[in-house]
């Protein structure tokens, strides 16, 4: 089991033995006390726990443009209204399904956590602005910051390294 | 869940090491600027962030003021830094982009936008202090944190060779604790740099130039309805952009963090303007329309501060 978790972090399991293993997890109390412990372990070994950060942010952001459920989150998160909050996630990518599903088990202890998670972001969403929309990069994204790094005054603390965002294969891609 | 503990440890180890502002950590500021402008190096670093990662070595000739940027993954791209130029060679495009160094007048002369004696009042935003020492790419290192004190800016982990000061490690992080992005030297050798190290590999070929011809002035008309608390207006000017397209730009500052609002009339666009924000590291930009103009808001902030920049951002007809 603990091999196949490990496989399934590795991104090395093919789709159904991915779906077969994410619904073992979700009654298996053990394997998803390893599933959270490796994660534990990546992080601390990457001691920048970017994975992390990607999930609670992204799961946050999908939360605060979903006023409905986040408000059914917030005030009974039982079984039945989870169920409704799940296929609002299924549109974020897999694995960060499954960072939601390992909060399962434990609900009664995690409930309140995963409602501070989606009040969190919800909070500037609650005086009276709308979630803003997350576009894809500007097409002109690498101009932008061509004319925005030399105002930067970190370049005074690190040299050019930061003018690497101007050229950065992501910022490339962005061109049309 | 684990984020959070993680955070909390952050914070609690930080709160350990707390000597808010001692003069010994703003001194340490004060070596990585000087080592930044007076050291010649030659290095290869990563950039990192939301799980991805790029090599590009980056090469500095101090006597000659100046530096060279290789990145070393993917499509070769290259940035090379004079003090007169910043020249953005991208070979897959045959585009050389040219950037004028603005001149911001006598006093602030010399390019890097932050000078020495301002360093002291980053501690308006920021608690400064020093924390443990590590050791990167076979440098022992001193650490130094910038927490800050609202969540409209990142918070920063600088670490920085104890013998010259050199700053081998940035960590940008969020209000969590998390990290949004991380420059990381892997090598590093200081001195003995040679004017063939930075000279462009790419200058010999026939490239389809984009001037921006940048030069102060001012944006008549445009402003901000109410500023961003702690970022001041550092700069207002008009350039080219791209294939010429005139933009106007307004840069706010809080000593570390910079934002601008780059203005551009609608005409010369087709499609209309969709309202959001995107993100590249610590980066982000957010866009709207203003009195039929786009107004394009680029920042190494949180979103919500670019939001509130781009939303303050207003359009008042002159008189007369």
């Amino acid at each position: 089991m603990k091999e196949r978790i490990s496989a399934l972090m590795d991104g090395e399991l093919d789709d159904r033995s991915a779906a077969a293993l994410i619904q073992a997890l979700e009654h298996d109390r053990e394997a998803l006390e390893s599933w959270r412990l490796y994660h534990l372990m990546g992080d601390a070994m990457r001691e920048t726990r970017l994975l992390s950060q990607r999930f609670a942010a992204r799961i946050g952001e999908r939360l605060a443009a979903e006023p409905t459920v986040l408000a059914a989150a917030v005030a009974a998160p039982a079984e039945p209204r989870r169920r409704v909050a799940l296929p609002i996630a299924a549109s974020l990518a897999a694995v960060a399904l499954v960072g939601w599903l390992a909060f399962a088990p434990q609900r009664e202890a995690q409930a309140p956590q995963v409602a501070q998670l989606a009040a969190a972001p919800a909070k500037p969403a609650a005086q009276a602005k709308p979630p803003v929309l997350v576009i894809p990069l500007p097409s002109a994204t690498s101009d932008y910051l061509l004319a925005h790094q030399g105002f930067s005054p970190r370049v005074s603390f690190q040299g050019m390294a930061p003018y690497v965002r101007t050229v950065s294969g992501e910022v490339q891609g962005a061109r049309r | 869940m684990l984020a959070r503990a993680a955070a909390a440890l952050v914070a609690l180890s930080a709160a350990g090491l707390a000597q808010a502002q001692s003069p010994e950590a703003l001194g340490w500021l004060r070596r990585i600027h000087d080592a930044t402008l007076k050291l010649s190096y030659t290095g290869t670093f990563v950039y990192q962030h939301g799980g991805r990662s790029e090599s590009s070595r980056i090469t500095r000739d101090a006597q000659r003021d100046i530096e060279r940027l290789e990145v070393l993954d993917g499509v070769p791209r290259e940035i090379v830094r004079t003090r007169d130029t910043v020249k953005c060679y991208l070979p897959a495009s045959g585009v050389l982009k040219v950037e004028q160094r603005v001149d911001r007048g006598s006093a602030e002369r010399s390019f890097p936008a932050l000078l020495p004696e301002r360093i002291g009042t980053l501690a308006r935003h920021y608690e400064i202090e020093l924390g443990e020492m590590r050791r990167i790419a076979g440098f022992d290192c001193q650490t130094v944190l910038l927490t800050p004190k609202d969540n409209l800016r990142y918070g920063y982990r600088l670490c920085a060779d104890a013998k010259s000061g050199m700053l081998l490690k940035a960590v940008t992080f969020d209000a969590q604790g998390e990290s949004v992005e991380q420059f990381m030297f892997t090598q590093l050798s200081i001195g003995g740099v040679t004017s063939a190290q930075v000279r462009p590999r790419h200058a010999r070929r026939a490239w389809r130039v984009e001037d921006t011809k940048a030069a102060p002035a001012r944006l008549s008309g445009w402003g901000l309805s109410a500023e961003l608390p702690g970022f001041r207006k550092v700069i207002e000017l008009k350039r080219r952009m791209g294939e010429s397209r005139p933009v106007g730009q307004l840069v706010y500052s809080d000593g570390l963090a910079a934002v601008s609002v780059f203005i551009e009339p609608m005409d010369a666009r087709r499609e209309p303007v969709q309202t959001g924000v995107a993100s590249l590291g610590a980066i982000h930009i957010y866009t709207r329309e203003v009195a039929n103009h786009m107004v394009t808001v680029v920042g190494e902030t949180p979103a919500a501060s670019v939001q509130r920049i781009g939303n303050a951002v207003e359009y008042q007809r002159p008189s007369q």
